[in-house]
């Protein structure tokens, strides 16, 4: 394990999407099997609306982007680069709140389960500890050393 | 109007077939420069699920003619990633189930369902 990965760390260094699909900034912390990351999305963002509004399919893509953060700190940590995962499922996410350009939007993820190169994640979106949105995410990581068609 | 229904709407390659509690229809085609693969993923784009979603939900604001906010997934699976340029047939319908307003929804591939998901909608408001 190489040591010397202190936390909060940008999250560009931790997952492959890149601007404009990167909604994570920061890996914040990680704790076991738990993360949290943070998120300020610009007024600039391809997710907002004239009003400023986030679409609310972002809460989704700002689960599945902070358990990569998480997993992509984990491989740095271990001395591998940031691995690549694909989101394959949703189960029971309920979005309560709405959030805007500028919040300071905290994403707590729990890892579940994880076997057979898939990971089962539960996720919550806060703004000020106000809840704005949770589920389940299933996700496929993909294995390194593997071969083959990615479909 | 986000960047992103914006890019969604304009590959649309059709006008939408269905209205009311028929299956409704249209076939999108998504280009390499679509924002949607900008960044998802470098060397590999691959048409983010969220995009997928937010394409229903866009289509059912457009044939109800009211915007609509989604207030869960209930249910969601992605089943094979979508590639630029590909031909993408997307269908839903929409039921009330316990008072819930629910989108019954596919995304298929050439004759292959890569995707299929459950939604629940409700009438947009618009205040802060």
């Amino acid at each position: 394990m190489i040591t010397g990965f202190t936390l909060p760390m940008a999250a560009e260094r931790l997952i492959p999407q890149r601007a404009p699909m990167r909604l994570v900034d920061t890996l914040v912390s990680v704790n076991d099997g738990c993360a949290v990351a943070e998120s300020v999305l610009p007024r600039t963002t391809l997710m907002a609306d004239g009003e400023g509004k986030i679409d609310e399919v972002a809460f989704m893509e700002l689960i599945a982007q902070s358990y990569a953060a998480f997993k992509g700190y984990l491989d740095r940590m271990d001395g591998r680069p940031p691995g690549e995962g694909f989101l394959v499922g949703v189960r029971h996410l309920e979005i309560i709140g709405k959030a805007y350009a500028g919040d300071r939007l905290l994403t707590s993820i729990r890892t579940v389960a994880a076997f057979g190169g898939f990971a089962v994640v539960e996720g919550v979106v806060t703004r000020g500890g106000e809840t704005l949105a949770s589920g389940t995410l299933k996700l496929w990581l993909v294995d390194p050393d593997a071969d083959g068609d990615d479909r | 109007m986000s960047d992103l229904r914006k890019g969604i709407d304009a590959s649309a390659m059709e006008a939408l077939v269905g209205t009311g509690t028929e299956t409704v229809s249209r076939r999108y085609r998504f280009s390499p420069g679509f924002i949607g693969f900008s960044g998802h993923f470098p060397g590999n784009p691959i048409l983010p699920a969220i995009v997928q979603i937010r394409a229903v939900v866009s289509l059912a604001e457009e044939e109800c003619g009211k915007a609509l906010r989604m207030t869960a997934v209930r249910s969601a699976k992605f089943l094979a990633p979508i590639h630029p340029d590909e031909d993408v047939w997307i269908r839903y319908r929409r039921r009330i189930d316990s008072g819930k307003d629910i989108c019954d929804a596919t995304l298929s591939v050439a004759g292959k369902t890569v995707a299929a998901f459950q939604l629940e909608l409700a009438e947009e408001e618009t205040s802060r």
